[in-house]
């Protein structure tokens, strides 16, 4: 009777410990960044973004699947709009400040990119002259603005 | 290797186990409030850094405006804005207080801020502040706005000096805005930690505690089960009462009883407990007192089982609200106990009471009487002739007499009588509530009880009994003396003449306190030597020659000077010290007359007489005794001569035949042989002409008559006639006077001893008288002694 006691007594233990490790185990999957992996084709293109300029490099890729890797370097939170368009100034808002990407068909809009993330993007580009740029209060004339010109 | 305690205490643990859970929760619960403290504070930092960053807005926005102003001359204060706005950028930044910027709000405290890229929005919102300040003091100064240095890294695509003011305004206020996003954004992530923490948490504590919690209740079951194994698998009976009966037996009772556990409890005592014993164990039960009682129990197989209880009272413990009992059996205990009040209060022999208990009942007896004045009689029985049957047919023949005698007087007495045996062959009754009339009765049935013969070892024996009564009118009285006076009554039975009883009456205490005062000392002075013997000379009448002693016992008392033999002899008879002071005397006479006969005085055909009780012939091995007695003197056998009275002889004990026997072997071997007193007991010719005979001795009390009685003279001249006839001498004692001697010489009679030729006298003297004789002289012998 005493030891079948004993005996209950461990394998509930034993149970408890099994859920604490899977709690643990589970606490600890949670954790690590599970990013999804993408297929690696296509021209990459590197655009990173800083108070206040963006760089992309390489600035002409062949048309096609682009893959545009984002890295805002900051100090600020920026986004990034990707729009087809002319030589010249974009237009603007009537705050003045902001640029009107109601008027432009944007590409892609990648918005709120806090300082030091990384992203990337998959787009099928056409060729033309396309303009990155952060529409974020004053960045754009601010000097946050780019070319990628596309063959 | 650490020795385990066999039982450990439970209470520690249960405590320890109890303590965990406590702390365990404790703990727990500190983490989860700091945590939430924390998070409060958090909470208010975030709105107040909402809150300045919005006011950072309204103060770039309201720079540009007051600029603007300022430039077209109108009253404004561009340089206090300014002021504001690198306080309140540097206070984002460093902690600090931000300042108020419209009428309806606060001075802002701010801690500094943490985390690195929150400090980099809030570093270059501060230098964004100051480009925009710098670039509002060229436009009021109407300097180029294109030369003043930007620290911010700004790259404006615009050089029109207001178009600048407001991107740079906007750049301000949005760097602010976003860094309180940032700030705000990391503290709901925060948050969301925080509820993930206090989940695991609870869970993790919630987890701990049910362990613990079930290790204690596994702790508390193990101490249950070890405490009921120890009651359940005790011999104890433990039992447990409340107001409705029996609440709890344990395991051992109901296997005693042999019934269930159910079946007991409730108020079912007088199912098992004995109905004498009922009442005292239902009021221990009621009232926890006294603490211990005895009581008995019907086991499983109908016996009665004597328990002893501890009685608890635990009526006011919260946990048993009972009495107690807890309960041995003590029957082997008890039956020890009454087998040892047995032996202690009864003879083994006959398994009547003993002294020890017939005082006890006796003192009872009393006590009743004290109270009701009842009467009571005590009765004494000692047997006649016992220690002539177990000196002559052995110990084992005592102990079968005594067995059937108890028997028949145990047939004889009533049930309330106590009947004990005292010791010995002597016997005690005690007739409680009994006259004088029914005492009487009851001690000629216990003498008729014995008349028929008893079968012993093959032979028939009738044994008489001597029986004192003492009586106990009623009212207090002593135990000691009422037995002391129906052993009073018993010697005088005896002393009366045996197989009889006599009733105790005071006069004869005292005759009896002195005799046995006298065998006291009796016993004390032949350990002392205090006997010596005299010799009184035998005078040949024809010649006057000495030609024989008669050996005589003196005692010389230091406490009662000198003791004439007829005080002592009939006390030594009686209690038996007759045969070691008759051994004395054999030996010293033997002796003596050997000293004599070494010193060359002894005559040819000199006899020395000895004396010889009834009780010596009966009792076995006078014939050893008396051979023993001359070898150890070294005297030839015809020296001695032994004197023994009629009755003596003829006495039809139960060593009559061997005594006999002993008596004609002695006479073979040439010891002389006279009967003592002739004339005075039951003569029976008959025996005479059996026994070697060589002299008898005519009684004094016919020789004093001798002058002046006919009868007397008559008498004697026929007992010496009768002698002659028979072959034998003739000697008579006791003369005092000429004319005595003048008769007896007339008669023919042979011997004689008395006053008239010596007194009986120290063996010195006789040594001296041996050489000289009364011869020629005949003359009153006074002066010799």
């Amino acid at each position: 009777m005493l030891l079948r006691q004993r005996l209950r007594s461990r394998v509930s233990l034993f149970c408890v410990g099994l859920v604490l490790c899977a709690l643990a185990s589970a606490l600890l999957a949670s954790c690590s960044s599970g990013s999804s992996k993408r297929a690696r084709t296509g021209a990459v293109v590197r655009v990173t973004e800083r108070d206040f300029r963006i760089a992309v490099s390489p600035a002409r890729v062949h048309a096609g699947t682009v893959r545009l890797l984002l890295w805002n370097k900051g100090p600020d939170t920026h986004e990034l709009i990707i729009v087809r368009a002319p030589r010249g100034r974009l237009p603007l808002r009537s705050d003045g400040l902001t640029v009107n990407e109601e008027a432009l068909a944007a590409v892609e809009t990648e918005e709120g990119q806090s300082p030091g993330a990384v992203d990337e993007l998959r787009l099928d580009l056409k060729p033309g002259r396309y303009e990155l740029f952060c529409n974020m209060a004053g960045h754009y004339l601010g000097g946050m603005r780019a070319v990628l010109v596309v063959t | 290797m650490r020795r385990r305690q066999a039982f450990r205490p439970f209470v520690p643990r249960g405590r320890r186990a109890v303590a965990a859970i406590l702390a365990t929760f404790a703990i727990f619960s500190a983490i989860s409030v700091g945590l939430s403290i924390w998070s409060t504070s958090r909470s208010q930092y975030k709105a107040s850094v909402l809150e300045v960053a919005a006011r950072q807005r309204t103060l770039a926005e309201r720079y540009v405006k007051e600029v603007l102003l300022a430039r077209d001359g109108v009253q404004a204060n561009p340089t206090y804005v300014a002021v504001l706005l690198e306080q309140s950028s540097s206070a984002l930044l460093d902690g600090g207080t931000a300042p108020a910027v419209n009428g309806d709000d606060d001075e802002t405290k701010l801690s500094p801020a943490s985390g690195s890229e929150v400090r980099g929005q809030l570093r270059q919102g501060r230098r964004l502040a100051r480009d925009l300040t710098a670039v509002g003091a060229a436009v009021l100064a109407h300097r180029s706005v294109t030369s003043v240095e930007l620290t911010a890294h700004e790259h404006l695509i615009v050089t029109d000096p207001i178009e600048r003011l407001r991107v740079l305004s906007a750049l301000t206020s949005n760097v602010s805005l976003n860094a309180a996003r940032s700030i705000a954004t990391a503290d709901d992530r925060n948050i969301n930690n925080l509820i993930t923490i206090q989940i695991i948490l609870g869970v993790a504590g919630f987890l701990a505690s049910l362990l613990l919690g079930w290790a204690l209740i596994a702790a508390t079951l193990r101490q249950a089960a070890h405490f009921r194994s120890l009651v359940t698998s005790s011999t104890d009976l433990v039992l447990v009462y409340g107001p409705g009966g029996c609440r709890y037996v344990s395991q051992s009772v109901a296997k005693m009883v042999g019934r269930e556990d159910r079946e007991l409890l409730g108020d079912e005592l007088e199912n098992f407990v004995h109905s004498e014993d009922l009442a005292s164990l239902r009021t221990a039960c009621a009232h926890g007192e006294p603490a211990e009682t005895v009581f008995r129990v019907r086991n499983r197989f109908g016996e009665w089982r004597h328990l002893e209880a501890h009685v608890t009272d635990l009526r006011a413990s919260r946990r048993i609200r009972g009495v107690v009992l807890n309960a041995r059996d003590i029957t082997e205990r008890i039956r020890l106990q009454d087998q040892l009040t047995r032996q202690a209060f009864y003879d083994g022999l006959t398994m009547l009471p003993n002294r020890a208990l017939f005082r006890d009942r006796l003192q009872q007896a009393l006590a009743r009487s004290a109270r009701s004045s009842n009467a009571l009689a005590v009765l004494l029985v000692d047997l006649d002739g016992f220690k002539q049957v177990n000196d002559s047919l052995g110990h084992d023949a005592g102990d079968q007499l005594l067995e059937a005698v108890a028997e028949r007087f145990d047939a004889t007495s009533r049930p309330e009588d106590t009947l004990a045996r005292l010791g010995g062959d002597e016997f005690a009754l005690l007739l409680d509530g009994a006259h004088e009339s029914q005492a009487v009765g009851v001690a000629q049935r216990l003498l008729e009880a014995l008349t028929e013969p008893i079968w012993i070892a093959g032979r028939e024996l009738v044994v008489g009994a001597s029986i004192g009564i003492a009586l106990h009118a009623g009212g207090p009285g002593l135990g000691e003396e009422l037995l002391r006076h129906a052993d009073v009554a018993m010697y005088a039975a005896k002393e009366a003449g045996r197989g009889r009883f006599e009733l105790f009456r005071y006069d004869m205490a005292r005759e009896l306190g002195e005799l046995l005062g006298l065998e006291h000392e009796l016993r004390l002075g032949l350990q002392r030597g205090e006997f010596t013997l005299h010799y009184q000379p035998e005078v040949d009448l024809e010649n006057g020659d000495v030609v024989g002693v008669e050996a005589l016992l003196r005692w010389n008392s230091p406490r009662r000077g000198q003791v004439p033999p007829d005080r002592f002899i009939p006390v030594a008879e009686a209690t038996g010290l007759i045969l070691p002071l008759g051994e004395f005397v054999l030996r010293d006479a033997c002796r003596q007359t050997a000293q004599w006969r070494s010193d060359g005085v002894l005559p040819e055909r000199f006899v020395t007489w000895v004396n010889l009780s009834g009780r010596q012939l009966s009792g076995a091995g006078i014939r050893s005794v008396v051979k023993s007695a001359l070898d150890d003197a070294g005297l030839p056998a015809q020296y001695l001569g032994l004197e023994m009275t009629e009755t003596a002889l003829v006495h039809d004990g139960a060593g009559w035949e061997r005594s006999q026997a002993d008596l004609v072997a002695l006479h073979d071997e040439g010891v002389r042989i006279a009967i003592d007193d002739f004339g005075t007991g039951f003569s029976s010719l008959g025996h005479l002409r059996r026994f070697p005979v060589d002299m008898i001795k005519v009684d004094r009390s016919f020789v004093q008559g001798l002058e002046d009685e006919a009868k007397d003279a008559a008498i004697t001249a026929n007992l010496v006639t009768l002698a002659h006839a028979l072959g034998v001498l003739a000697i008579a004692e006791g003369i005092e006077s000429d004319g005595q001697l003048a008769s007896l010489r007339g008669l023919g009679c042979d011997l004689a001893q008395g006053f008239l030729f010596a007194r009986p006298m120290p063996a010195g003297q006789v040594g001296k008288l041996l050489s000289g004789s009364f011869g020629d002289l005949f003359e009153p012998a006074s002066a010799v002694a």
